[in-house]
């Protein structure tokens, strides 16, 4: 049995697919995390059941990307029962939606989520009288808790096994438009199109011009495994590809001009149903909820005093910003030292207890070398990692970021940019491939190319991490905290000036709308800070003892082997040589230029890289730090870090660049843009630094 | 008096009178709820001319002005609207 989870944006979908699934789909308190279909499958007494999470939409008219991936899946896939969850507190709006389900597919559960902040915002909602009313079975959810979420699915399982589909009521239309609808329903009543849609949906769909009535459609399943692989940082969902096979000319169109002729124009049948379903949700809406005394004003109204606060916002939004920096990249710089250390004591014991029992000396290095020095150094900063990542769940799982998006839109603006651009680079700290992914909410296809070309300019996490990694080495204590401000302003002053520049080539013509919607705060939960916190950490821990640990080995070889020869003459060094060309002008060495053309695979392979090329040189276990202390002044280590920031995050922020533009072209902008945009500015700043004397 | 909403002062509650402009964005607003005969609360404004916050059907909204100068309202004697209507 195929069932899909429907609704609003952030009604709480993938909270309820992830308790019933167990999976680790984005969660956070703002609209438009999800924005590719994802399916679990749970097994529910002897029936297999497959659960799709599904991008959040207000319509099922879509436009954005993600809403179309909606869209296609409801009309293409057809699920066996649709569980289309509802905001109790947000009821009246969410009801809209619901109505366009249940006029399209026959099997609707409804449930009613975040029963807790409705009561708290003083609504009551008698679920029983809504269900009647409708004619459709709700459940009441708590999903965050997973209160009713187990209730919620076996009623759908129960729907799902009906003999026949339930009846159901019908919106009533104005005279005007039934009268309309009904001419057209005969007319399609005999069509094969009639067996696959309910008969009124389609005359209306008909009505409306909608152009995928008539056509049929084959799904390529994408290969999903590939989108699981082990070197990117995340999950990008089950993506599937359709191709039109078929597109049938339906009957009808003498009528439509007829109408048109009458002033019943595509947008005016539009407008006349919408209305419709507003009006008749007024009607029913006091049939099941009540306000409960005098008008509430809720937390929300009351935090929103201060931090969208006209002068208390900004300053609050910059501490916050600064709180969740310092700790995540400064302050916790002792304790990736501390796993720094004990990477290198570690390493010193097992080596010491091969040495007794005489392992080949090549194996002993092998270990030392090759695996500690390049895991252990990314290792180090996982600290970062959890700690960075449990302040981004407590800010999305709050619904501060939205806030911070509606403060910031204004600097959006001034770019250029798209106000929902803002959810797209925030994400792109996290990891570059959802940065680049949630630019499917633009709707302008314009606003999309410029967003995900900038995307790769904010640093992500592990780039932030490994940054962190190399100023604690050099720029111990407090000037450490100014130097990686210093870099995060860099990032941000270049995303500016690179959004001016792109508006300025690609040309666009119209822009789209920004209407965005300010969720309440949520209080979140812990399950939803430390949660996520952890299946980020493990599985970029995943990634350092399988895909790092490759790389390392493979590194380790390139740098050993031939034997018994120097340095600059092994694999690596013969490779670096050829690159030296290219770091000279930045006063890079050939390790750094290896470190760098590494870090393309993963960008935590840079550090790992280098752990292995000045530790193999050392032949001794250090830290990190101190092998490359000795090899750079800091004015060198400082360009290393901007150019190390600025050039492309990794082959799978190409890849899916390429997946969500469809361009060879302008990926291939992107990638050129991000490497001479990388040098240039480390060129000017060695230089501008070398002739104002900084060492 | 009919105006545009981005000219609705913060506290006031008006009422949408028609959308200008046709296609896509009026199809966002629809979706959104912004449809003739709703009830809009402006909020509040963002400073330096970002977006406006707003209120209807009980939950809130940010609005770029350049969207809100679609939207023509009328502003009825403030006392006249019941505010529960739109409220939470
Ligand atoms: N208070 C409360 N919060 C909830 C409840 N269910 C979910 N949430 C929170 O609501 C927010 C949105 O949940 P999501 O599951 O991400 O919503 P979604 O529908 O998948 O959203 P999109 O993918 O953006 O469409 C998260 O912050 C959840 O923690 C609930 O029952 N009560
Ligand atoms: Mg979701």
């Amino acid at each position: 049995m195929k069932i899909a989870l429907m609704g609003n944006p952030n009604v709480g979908k993938s909270t309820v697919f992830n308790a019933l699934t167990g999976s680790n789909q984005q969660v956070g308190n703002w609209a438009g995390k999800t924005v590719e279909r994802k399916s679990g499958v749970i097994q529910r007494a002897n029936e297999q059941i497959e659960l799709i999470d599904l991008p959040g939409t207000y319509s099922l008219t879509a436009y954005s990307q993600e809403e179309i991936v909606t869209r296609e899946y409801i009309l293409r896939e057809k699920p066996d029962v649709v569980m289309a969850l509802v905001d109790a507190s947000n009821i009246e709006r969410n009801l809209y939606l619901v109505l366009q389900i249940l006029e399209l597919a026959p099997r609707v559960v409804i449930g009613l989520n975040m029963m807790d902040l409705a009561k708290s915002a003083g609504i009551k909602i008698l679920s029983n009288r809504l269900a009647q009313v409708l004619n459709v079975p709700v459940v009441e959810i708590v999903a965050a808790k997973g209160q009713g979420v187990e209730e919620f699915l076996s009623e759908a399982i129960r729907v799902g096994n009906l003999k026949k589909d339930p009846l159901r009521d019908e919106v009533p239309y104005p005279e005007e438009l039934e009268r309309r609808i009904q001419a057209m329903e005969h007319l399609l009543a005999d069509t094969i199109w009639a067996t696959k849609y309910p008969l009124r949906w389609l005359a209306i769909k008909r009505l409306e011009r909608d152009s995928e009535i008539g056509q049929t459609w084959r799904s390529i399943p994408q290969n999903s495994k590939r989108s699981k692989n082990n070197d990117s940082c995340c999950d990008s969902g089950d993506s599937i590809k359709y191709v039109l096979q078929d597109t049938d000319t339906l009957p009808g169109e003498d009528l439509l001009q007829a109408y048109e002729v009458e002033g019943w124009s595509k947008d005016k049948f539009e407008m006349t149903v919408a209305d419709a379903k507003y009006q008749y949700i007024s009607k029913i809406l006091p049939e099941f909820r009540i306000n409960e005394g005098p008008i509430k004003r809720t937390w929300t109204d009351r935090l929103d005093e201060w931090i969208l606060s006209p002068i208390w916002g900004y300053p609050i939004m910059l501490i916050i910003l600064s709180v969740v920096f310092w700790f995540s990249f400064v302050a916790s710089a002792p304790l990736g030292g501390a796993v720094s250390d004990g990477m290198a004591w570690a390493a010193d014991m097992i080596v010491g207890l091969m040495q007794k029992v005489q392992i080949p000396v090549a194996i002993q290095s092998l270990v030392r070398d090759g695996i500690f020095a390049g895991v252990g150094a990314v290792l180090a900063f996982v600290p970062q990692i959890a700690i960075f990542f449990a302040f981004f769940s407590l800010m999305q799982d709050s619904g501060y970021l939205a806030r911070a998006a509606f403060l910031g839109d204004r600097f959006m603006q001034l770019m250029g940019l798209h106000g929902k651009s803002f959810f797209s680079l925030v994400s792109g700290f996290g990891c570059n491939v959802p940065g680049i992914m949630a630019t499917r909410t633009l709707e302008d296809p314009k606003d999309r190319l410029i967003t995900m070309l900038i995307n790769p300019l904010i640093p992500c996490v592990p780039r932030l991490g490994v940054m962190s990694a190399v100023v604690a080495a050099f720029f111990p204590g407090s000037l450490g905290a100014v130097i990686m401000i210093s870099l995060l302003s860099l990032s941000m002053i270049l995303v500016m000036f690179s959004a001016i520049l792109l508006r300025r080539v690609v040309k666009q013509r119209e822009r789209s709308a920004f209407v965005m919607e300010l969720p309440l705060y949520h209080i979140p939960t812990l399950r939803n800070i430390l949660l996520p916190t952890w299946q980020k950490t493990y599985s970029f821990l995943r990634r350092a003892w399988t895909f790092i640990l490759v790389a390392s080995i493979v590194v380790w070889v390139l740098s050993s082997y031939p034997q018994g020869v120097p340095m600059d003459e092994t694999w690596a060094g013969k490779m670096g040589g050829w690159l030296t060309f290219i770091g000279q002008p930045l006063g890079f060495d050939w390790r750094i230029m290896v470190a760098i053309v590494f870090g393309f695979t993963a960008k935590e392979t840079t550090l790992s890289t280098l752990g292995i090329l000045y530790g193999v040189a050392a032949d001794a276990s250090q830290s990190i730090a101190q092998a490359m202390t000795g090899a750079m002044t800091p004015l060198g280590a400082y360009t290393f870090l901007v150019v190390y920031m600025l050039y492309i995050p990794c082959l799978a922020s190409v890849v899916t660049t390429y997946k969500e533009s469809h361009s060879i072209g302008w990926t291939s902008f992107g990638v050129v843009y991000n490497l001479l945009l990388s040098f240039i500015v480390g060129w000017l700043i060695l230089h501008v630094g070398l002739f104002l004397g900084i060492q | 008096m009919e105006r545009f909403l981005q000219d609705v002062k913060p506290g006031e509650w008006a009422r949408v009178e028609h959308i200008e402009g046709g296609g896509a964005l009026r199809r966002r607003m629809m979706d959104m709820g912004i449809v003739p005969g709703v009830e809009i609360e402006v909020v509040r404004c963002a400073p330096f001319g970002g977006p406006l916050q707003i209120r209807l059907k009980g939950y809130y909204l940010a609005m770029r002005r350049g969207e809100c100068a679609k939207i023509i309202v009328s502003v009825p004697e403030q006392s006249l609207l019941e505010p529960s209507l739109a409220s939470r």
